[in-house]
């Protein structure tokens, strides 16, 4: 496992470094430093529309700096011959995969976590008080976009193995925006559906298709019901970690099966 | 002597559009273990796809390889070899101190023992004044530097050098080549691949010439360079006997009333000087020059692209 973590920890020091991405997470923070007093304008400043309005810049911000983190990793190493002199150290090809993939979601938690600090002071200023039933909910939404986009970068490392950044960068965002919004609806269809052969087909989709959307906790962050967490939320919670860990494993398995027969 | 690497028919094909293509070409050499091996060839000639195969990076579409006596691949080989990339790309943001330490860890060597390691090969590579630099803060001689210290990390048995010198200033150039040879005394196995063809000649024991893919040469230096020519300069030669010495692969020319007569040495220089001496002339002085291996180069991969030509026509 050293050489695994000696990767990570050379990834995640050069992803900290990457100036696009220093770029993307000042524009994201701007925008949660500013979204609170944008909330003053609208009809009803509700707790509800501001924790929405900043979850959703947080989420937003955390995808787009998943994926251009991720879709490089192996190209650029490749580009810059950097992988040659790995793997010709006792490193396994599996091993190098993993390290580039634990280094990611280190930067990315990293950065997640920087930006729910930033959101966190923010909210504490507008609201001017510091209560825990509004924070709280805040912090486990966070929790639960690190597994998330944690699951968006192993995506885009399985694609990475085969496919050019670009087209990698569309796939995975393509895969990200299905996952997020239409997988609920095959769900809903592959269960209620008239017809058995759609039934089918919408049930493949459902599971071939990460369902992005169970690790989105934010809409009840955001009610009132989500201020406490209760026995409920945290077996929801820990199902939806399982779930990210279950599908992360299987796209790694199947980005290392790709990446072992692949030419360098 | 041990073989520290054997190849057996090794071919590497790739498709492209215009069909497949062997990068290698049934490709069969063998390194015996303590020597420097010169791996030649032009451009596209098959020099680094042939190393990456016997690292285990690339697969061959066929043949067989075996690097100290284990197949490719095998892993237990890669803690005795090391690799030094034709020009390497190092994390910038690193030191070369840091650099070392990650490669160290790739190693599994003991904290401890890393430290240690890596401050006497910062001090061997004349970097330790400079340990403390990004990556991005290093001249190409000294990033040249940093990567033979990292190839040197593990004590490798054998090490394989892609274009060691290529775009180095002179200084590098001989602080590079005194390492390899440094390396030689110390009964290390140097495979090197590289157009310096000076330094290969200074340095190595046997060569390998490739052309697309293909060994047209292999053997001692000495021996692929025996048979060079003599010049012999003289004066006062009339132009007709000096037309009398010219025959097949003999050159005379005449240069301001100074007759050259550059001949192989196979033919002897005996005939020539008292030819000349029959004719009133005056011997001025006999040089006998070895084949340099730049004509050696030149020569065989020119053959062997006419050959080519000549085939598919």
């Amino acid at each position: 496992m050293s050489q695994v973590f000696a990767i990570a920890g050379t990834t995640l020091g050069e992803a900290i470094r990457r100036r696009v991405l220093l770029i993307i997470l000042m524009v994201g923070l701007a925008f949660l430093i500013i979204a609170p007093s944008l909330n003053q304008l609208t009809p009803r400043g509700e707790r509800m529309v501001l924790i929405q309005m900043t979850l959703g810049i947080l989420k937003i911000t955390s995808a787009i700096l998943a994926v251009t983190l991720t879709v490089y990793l192996l190209p650029n190493e490749v580009e810059r011959r950097t992988i040659y002199t790995i793997l010709s150290k006792p490193v396994q090809r599996y091993q190098f995969l993993l390290g580039k993939f634990l280094g990611s979601v280190g930067a990315l938690t990293l950065m997640i976590g920087m930006m729910t600090l930033v959101l966190l002071v923010a909210f504490v200023i507008q609201q001017q008080s510091f209560d825990m039933n509004d924070l709280g909910p805040i912090i486990r939404s966070s929790i639960m976009l690190v597994f998330q986009m944690s699951l968006l970068a192993a995506v885009a490392m399985f694609f990475s193995t085969f496919v050019t950044p670009v087209v990698n960068f569309f796939l995975t965002g393509l895969v990200f925006v299905f996952g997020t919004l239409l997988n609920p609806i095959f769900e809903s269809l592959g269960e209620r559906g008239n017809q058995p052969a759609m039934q089918v087909i919408t049930k493949i989709a459902h599971y071939a298709v990460p369902n992005f959307s169970t690790l989105d906790i934010s809409t009840n962050a955001a009610s009132d019901a989500g201020a406490r967490i209760g026995g409920n939320e945290l077996v929801y919670m820990s199902q939806g970690m399982l779930y990210a860990l279950a599908y992360i494993g299987i796209l790694l398995i199947l980005a290392v099966l790709v990446f072992d027969r692949k030419e360098v | 002597m041990p073989t520290a690497i054997k190849t057996e028919h090794l071919t590497k094909t790739y498709s492209t559009r215009g069909g497949k293509v062997n990068v290698v070409d049934d490709l069969s050499i063998e390194v015996e273990e303590g020597e420097i091996y010169g791996f030649l060839g032009p451009n596209g000639a098959g020099k680094t796809s042939t190393i990456k195969m016997l690292l285990g990076i690339s697969y061959p579409t066929s043949g067989n390889a075996w690097v100290l006596g284990k197949e490719i691949g095998d892993m237990a080989i890669h803690h005795k070899i090391s690799y030094l990339p034709e020009k390497p790309y190092y994390y910038e943001h690193m030191t070369g101190e840091e650099i070392l330490t990650f490669y160290a860890k790739l190693f599994n060597i003991p904290p401890a023992e890393r430290v240690a390691k890596c401050k006497m090969l910062l001090e061997k590579v004349n970097l330790a004044g400079d340990a403390g630099k990004t990556i991005s803060q290093y001249s190409k001689g000294m990033q040249q530097r940093i990567g033979l210290a990292q190839s040197l990390l593990n004590d490798p048995v054998l090490l394989f050098l892609d274009e060691p010198t290529a775009g180095l200033d002179p200084i590098a150039h001989v602080e590079i080549r005194d390492l390899i040879l440094q390396m030689r005394d110390e009964g290390k196995t140097v495979f090197i691949s590289s157009h310096e063809l000076s330094d290969v000649e200074r340095i190595c024991d046997r060569v390998a010439i490739l052309n697309r893919g293909r060994v047209e040469q292999q053997g001692k230096l000495d021996d692929l360079l025996r048979g060079g020519r003599i010049e012999i300069q003289a004066d006062g030669v009339s132009d007709a006997a000096a037309e009398k010495l010219r025959t097949d692969g003999v050159i005379v020319s005449n240069h301001s009333g100074r007759l050259i007569v550059d001949a192989p040495d196979s033919s002897g220089s005996d005939g020539f000087l008292d030819a000349i001496r029959a004719a009133g002339g005056r011997v001025i002085s006999v040089i006998p020059r070895r084949k340099r291996l730049e004509d050696l180069f030149v020569e065989t991969v020119t053959r062997a692209t006419e050959r080519l030509k000549e085939g598919s026509k």
